[in-house]
């Protein structure tokens, strides 16, 4: 069955790993739904969350691929359910619009967004939450008329347990 | 090493080489390696270059070398074009876990991304091709960089890895001090055996009353040719070779049941399907090897034993995984492990191989003897060199036939094409073998459709007065297809018949001894003076125009359904 799974990999942080990565989904034709490389908590190695809708058992065999990649460190895949996951998501709303209906107002407090920039021409409104909030308040801006634009970053996760530990033990055993 | 030595980028490329014992390199000079080049010219007594024709025919070279020394090949080409056309040979190598360190020259670093004069983006190319690559962009990164990729392309499962070099990284200089690579904290390629796992493995294999040994490349490429012998006649199990493996154990041995998979031998397939216990060991389960997977081995229990983690549960879903070197397990498997007669088990096989025999092999000459059939010279061959020789072949009937009627008596002695199935590979990679095994003698089979996709390399093996045999099987057909043609598609023969030259000329005209035959009375005169010729010989054989390798599984049916004729 079909559904989402989220694939943390810790990488040497080198030229081409992010390549490498996206080519095993390439090959399977998986397309990725999201992806986020940033610097660890460990400095030299990078962080890449990426996720995609495919099946258990295909999810399974592409972290075994991409572990056979010369500069990945670790690599896992997990459930949603398994990470906290939060995205952060920028809303562009007309000034004219967010000054003259009521329901603006209503609407940015209920969801918690914090106003990051004002002017004449638009409010620019920030929103961190997980990936269904996110997409509910696009959605009831966008009802209203009042989305001009809409951008969103990749998930940033922390897993339930510490993952990170875990990977600065295989490093210090390697050595 | 201690001391330092302030030398160009270019020459620390070659120190580096020589520091990882390379002592032959297979390659085609051009512009933005024309530093390397220069220094190579100094390097004459301690790196023997050899100048191919193509540098598809230098990555061909440099992966028959491979394959029958168990040393990392080399091949170099210079940017754009000159790398570009090692691509397919690359993926070859990667396919079939071949040791390879590809060096390519690149623009200078200035130009990089300009689309200046022979740039391509070899890095991105060979990116899912390579088990690791890189670019160097200043002569200190040279050292490090090329001890890595040999590190790299030699452990764990072996595989192709490529070094762009800019030029100015060439011409640079830099203090040279040259330390080999042995850990990486972010590549692990040997797994630690987890002794629990044979305890399991032995109590699956004591339990089997017909289990069978499927024995893949991973053998030769752990060494674990002796073990393997020792654990099969320990538990007295029969042991199948896919086509990769073939020659991992002499064909001879009471154990050897043949060969796996879609031209294999009745036996080691039927018994694939009858079998109560499959202990496949460094092999992958190939779709040329399993046929239709829902129907694979319908009464075994699987051990699968690999080096890489990855093809663990990849096509097949196996009982017991062990992750690790096929020499490893198949020692910790001989513990404990109890002969049995097995008797009814290896009556199924000598009835299957006497059906093959029957059905095929007796039937595999022209009964009105008029015409050569390429079984029939294979079978010539086998006798003549007396299972001692290297076997190279091409792609196609040739390949198949090679692969059912060779005889060897010893390991890494038969080299084809497995995964990639590249039309081409057959010349170049016989070159570079006989290169890589002066002393012992190599034939390359080929078709007259493979033989012309790299046949500029005789200009090669001229020059290099390369001691090569060589068999063109000419049918004036692309065999295979024409035989999948007559077979599933109505004997419509869609641009499969070839108009071909007079191939004995053609080796003349280069120098090399040469001869043509079309009569059956002549062959096996024929086959002697090419064993006997004391350098490079090339034999042209006419053949039947439209034989069929037999049985067959056709592609994506069961190995049940095996097909013997027509």
């Amino acid at each position: 069955m079909n559904k989402e799974y989220i694939v943390i990999a810790f990488t040497e942080n080198q030229i081409g790993v992010l390549n490498r990565i996206t080519a095993c989904y390439l090959r399977r034709k998986i397309n990725i739904e999201s992806l986020k490389v940033s610097e660890s908590s460990i400095k030299g190695i990078s962080m890449f969350v990426i996720s995609a809708y495919t099946t258990e058992e295909v999810v399974s065999k592409l972290v075994k691929q991409i572990r056979n990649i010369i500069d990945v460190i670790e690599v896992k895949y997990y459930n949603e359910d398994e990470l906290i996951t939060q995205e952060i998501a920028l809303y562009k709303i007309s000034s004219k619009l967010f000054k003259e209906n009521g329901r603006v107002e209503a609407i940015t407090r209920h969801w918690n967004t914090r106003i990051i920039e004002f002017n004449p021409q638009y409010v620019v409104l920030e929103k961190t939450g997980t990936r269904e909030e996110i997409e509910e308040l696009r959605a009831e801006l966008e009802r209203g008329g009042l989305l001009e634009e809409f951008t969103r970053s990749g998930s940033v996760v922390i897993h339930r347990d510490s993952i990170e530990e875990i990977l600065q033990n295989k490093i210090d055993s390697n050595v | 090493m201690a001391n330092k030595q302030r030398v160009k980028g270019a020459e620390a490329l070659l120190m580096s080489l020589i520091a990882e014992g390379t002592d032959i390199i297979f390659g085609y000079p051009g512009g933005q390696v024309i530093p390397i080049y220069d220094h190579l010219y100094d390097y004459k007594d301690q790196i023997n270059h050899i100048l191919t024709r193509h540098e598809q025919g230098a990555v061909h070279a440099a992966q028959g070398f491979a394959r029958v020394t168990g040393r990392v090949g080399v091949c170099m080409a210079t940017s754009g074009p000159g790398a570009t056309n090692l691509v397919t040979g690359i993926a070859d190598a990667m396919l079939d876990s071949t040791p390879l360190v590809c060096i390519t020259g690149q623009v200078p670093q200035t130009l990089l991304g300009t689309d200046a004069f022979q740039e391509a983006d070899i890095i991105s190319m060979t990116m899912p091709i390579t088990k690791w690559n890189f670019q160097v962009t200043s002569a200190s990164e040279i050292a490090g960089a090329v001890a890595k990729a040999f590190y790299i392309a030699q452990s764990g499962r072996p595989g192709p890895v490529l070094i762009d070099i800019t030029k100015n990284a060439q011409v640079e200089e830099v203090d040279f001090a040259y330390k080999p690579c042995i850990y990486l904290r972010s590549f692990q390629p040997k797994p630690e055996f987890d002794p629990a796992l044979a305890e399991k493995a032995v109590e699956m294999i004591n339990r089997a009353e017909k289990p069978i040994i499927l024995a893949g490349q991973g053998i030769k490429l752990a060494g674990a040719e002796q073990a393997l012998i020792e654990f099969a006649e320990a538990g007295n199990i029969p042991v199948a070779q896919t086509l990769m493996g073939i020659s991992s154990v002499a064909n001879d041995h009471p154990l050897c049941v043949g060969n796996l998979g879609m031209h294999g031998n009745v036996a080691a397939n039927e018994m694939t399907q009858h079998s109560d216990l499959i202990i496949a060991v460094g092999m992958r389960f190939s779709d040329r090897v399993t046929g239709d997977l829902k129907t694979y081995a319908p009464h075994a229990e699987i051990i699968h034993v690999d080096i890489d983690q990855a093809e663990l549960n990849k096509n097949i879903r196996v009982a017991l995984l062990v992750h690790a070197d096929a020499k490893d397990a198949l020692e910790a498997f001989k513990v404990g492990l109890k002969y049995k007669d097995r008797t009814a088990w290896f009556a199924f096989a000598k009835d299957k191989a006497a059906l093959e025999d029957k059905l095929v092999i007796s039937c595999s000459a022209d009964p009105e003897g008029k015409q050569i059939t390429m079984s029939e010279v294979v079978q010539r061959l086998a006798v003549a060199e007396k299972s001692d020789a290297v076997i190279v072949t091409d792609v196609g009937q040739n390949q198949m036939f090679g692969a059912r009627y060779s005889r060897f008596n010893r390991t890494r002695s038969f080299v084809t094409s497995g995964g990639l199935g590249t039309m081409g590979f057959g010349l170049p990679a016989a070159m570079g073998a006989k290169l890589g095994v002066p002393d012992r003698e190599v034939v390359c089979i080929m078709g007259d459709g493979g033989f012309q996709m790299t046949m500029q390399e005789l200009g090669t093996i001229m020059q290099n007065r390369i001691g090569l045999k060589m068999i063109v099987l000419n049918n004036n057909y692309l065999g295979m297809v024409r035989q999948w043609q007559q077979l599933f598609f109505d004997r419509r023969y869609s641009f499969t018949d070839l108009e071909n030259p007079d191939f004995a000329v053609i080796a003349s005209a280069y120098g090399i001894p040469s001869r043509r035959v079309t009569e059956p009375c002549d062959l096996e005169a024929a086959i002697a003076e090419l064993v006997d010729a004391p350098g490079a010989f090339f034999l042209e054989v006419i053949v039947k125009r439209e034989e069929n390798v037999f049985p067959m599984v056709p592609a994506g049916a069961s190995l049940s359904k095996l097909i013997f004729n027509e």
